[in-house]
């Protein structure tokens, strides 16, 4: 087959290139001169400051706080995410009645957003008249309404839980790959040899879904640490800061308090923290598919 | 155990997820149902006295609610026309040519899939602000487009590397050139890939929160999930009997194509989201 030119793979390839490598690397190139410039409200760029920036914000306790926060955050979203999915992502590969329709309303999150998650759990949550406080005053588990989002101490952890709710389905993906790749003959050969169920599970099912661990484990750092919408529809990080993480944080530094300068700062670094990540995930990925 | 005894375990066993889930569409739909009346009183109540079916007229004609849907669809159509244009050709050459620093360029798109808009987000407003483009559903479109290509390429890449190259060469030497060989004989067959990444990228658009509440400014630009943010936040009264029936209008489409076409889902996610 005669080739065309090879000219023609590069055109081919750099339009997309263009448009990833423009919209990423003006906004780092942009952040990268505000951060070590003085920069006005208006985002007007002055002297140069050297370090200035990232010393205000590391001298910052706000920032501070919600870089404690979103270590909580990320640590527990992943880990709760992942305890939960495993299992589930198990059942739904087993062969059962209605299992289309138990996998269909195990993904459904994904796909209505997180932000509509966000809003509807707002309602639900309501300290008066949400339904979750009716439900439960129902049930007599309760006596008088709980102000779900009203301090940082219980709206903090429901906020949690709620971001477990929308990492699940993806995480759940993840595992039902893990599984349905899984050679079917060794674990009759395990069945044979006389391996009960937690046998089978502790010593066959999880070393065989161990890569698929490890890439849920990233991925889902890098969402928790990225979920801007839950935590900015059910709080907007109040009451008084008390449920930014720094995504949130990072958003008022920048937009409400208007100090454009250090909120460059500030992205950078989280910037750097996510690339590691993504080099982690590059690595795992790479062992996996081995090109 | 019986195929009816483990179906009996497992439901029972998924039940506590299940109720959460679904529990957000009991409220919705218990709430958009209520008249206003219904809705502020104390303590709450889950079935409604008098069925209102108000509040779904109410969300046409009082907040424009068509509008902000026909506005997501345009920026998430938009977006996933654009991705496809540009991440067709891009992965076809990657599949089928031997490049020169290839092994990096691959490293580069799986890198750019894993960062988010969030961080770089002050950039990006002045980088739209700098084009005049603020308030222009095009930045969103350009924006949702640049975050995804990536992602559409390694995955379209994938896939193409699957097609023997043999059937092309076969349509070549029987006479097509290169051109309709590419697009009667290749595209047809990378059809499945191209609709699920298709599909990923229209999500991510669509779920989108923090470049639309960034690069909007006025009400009449904005896209159904931002509409939807700004009535219930910010106001001390929240008429939550229409925004319940404006989410139930803006998800249960979205759950029905879903429904529909499950199948190709989920092999589909099982691969774009572990290769």
């Amino acid at each position: 087959m005669s080739r065309p030119h090879l000219l023609l793979p590069f055109v081919m390839l750099v339009p997309s290139l263009a448009l990833a490598i423009w919209i990423i690397g003006y906004p780092v190139a942009d952040l990268m001169r505000m951060s070590v410039h003085a920069v006005n409200r208006f985002g007007r760029v002055g002297n140069f400051v050297g370090a200035l920036n990232f010393s205000e914000v590391l001298t910052d306790p706000l920032f501070w706080a919600s870089f404690w926060r979103t270590v909580v955050w990320t640590v527990s979203l992943t880990f709760g995410t992942i305890l939960i999915s495993i299992p589930v992502a198990f059942i739904l590969n087993q062969d059962f009645a209605g299992r289309g329709l138990t996998r269909l309303i195990v993904l459904l999150p994904w796909a209505v957003s997180a932000t509509m998650t966000g809003i509807v759990w707002r309602w639900t949550l309501n300290g008066q008249f949400g339904m979750l406080n009716a439900l439960l005053t129902e049930l007599g588990l309760i006596g008088q309404p709980i102000e779900f989002l009203a301090t940082g101490e219980v709206a903090f952890p429901v906020a949690i839980l709620i971001g477990i709710l929308a990492a699940v389905p993806l995480t759940v993906i993840i595992f039902l790959g893990g599984f349905s790749s899984q050679p079917s003959d060794v674990f009759d050969a395990a069945h044979i040899d006389g391996a009960g169920p937690v046998a089978t599970f502790r010593y066959m099912t999880l070393p065989l879904i161990r890569p698929f661990i490890n890439i849920a484990i990233v991925l889902n750092v890098i969402y928790a640490f990225n979920s801007f919408a839950i935590i900015w529809i059910l709080t907007q990080g109040g009451p008084a800061n008390s449920t930014d993480i720094l995504v949130t944080y990072l958003y008022k530094v920048a937009f409400q308090y208007g100090k454009l300068a250090e909120a460059s700062a500030m992205s950078l670094m989280m910037f750097a923290f996510l690339l590691v990540f993504c080099t982690l995930y590059a690595r795992f990925a790479i062992r996996e598919r081995a090109w | 155990m019986t195929r009816a005894q483990k179906t009996f375990v497992n439901w029972l066993l998924l039940s506590p997820l299940l109720i959460l889930i679904l529990l957000p569409y009991a409220v919705m739909l218990s709430t958009a149902l209520k008249p206003a009346t219904e809705v502020f009183t104390f303590p709450p109540r889950w079935l409604p006295e008098n069925i209102d079916l108000s509040n779904f007229i109410v969300i046409w004609a009082k907040i424009d609610f068509a509008r902000a849907l026909l506005n997501s669809l345009y920026v998430s159509i938009g977006a996933t026309i654009l991705t496809l244009v540009l991440a067709i050709p891009a992965a076809y050459a990657m599949a089928r040519y031997t490049l020169p620093g290839k092994g990096p360029l691959r490293l580069f798109l799986l890198l750019t899939q894993m960062i988010s808009p969030v961080v770089l987000i002050i950039g990006i407003f002045r980088m739209m602000s700098a084009q005049g483009l603020i308030n222009d559903h095009l930045s969103l479109i350009l924006a949702y487009s640049g975050f995804s290509v990536a992602f559409a390429v390694w995955m379209l890449q994938s896939y193409f590397e699957t097609i023997p190259r043999e059937i092309e060469e076969a349509a070549y030497i029987d006479g097509a050139n290169w051109f309709a060989s590419l697009r009667r004989i290749f595209l047809p067959l990378a059809m499945p890939a191209i609709g699920v990444t298709a599909m990923f990228t229209f999500i991510a658009a669509w779920t989108d929160f923090i470049l639309a509440f960034t690069l909007l400014r006025t009400p009449e630009k904005l896209t159904a999930t931002m509409k939807l943010f700004y009535l219930v936040s910010g106001t001390y009264h929240v008429d939550w009997n229409e925004v319940m029936a404006a989410t139930l209008v803006t998800t249960v489409p979205i759950a029905i194509i879903f429904l529909l076409l499950q199948k190709h889902i989920v092999g589909g996610l099982a691969l774009g989201a572990v290769k």
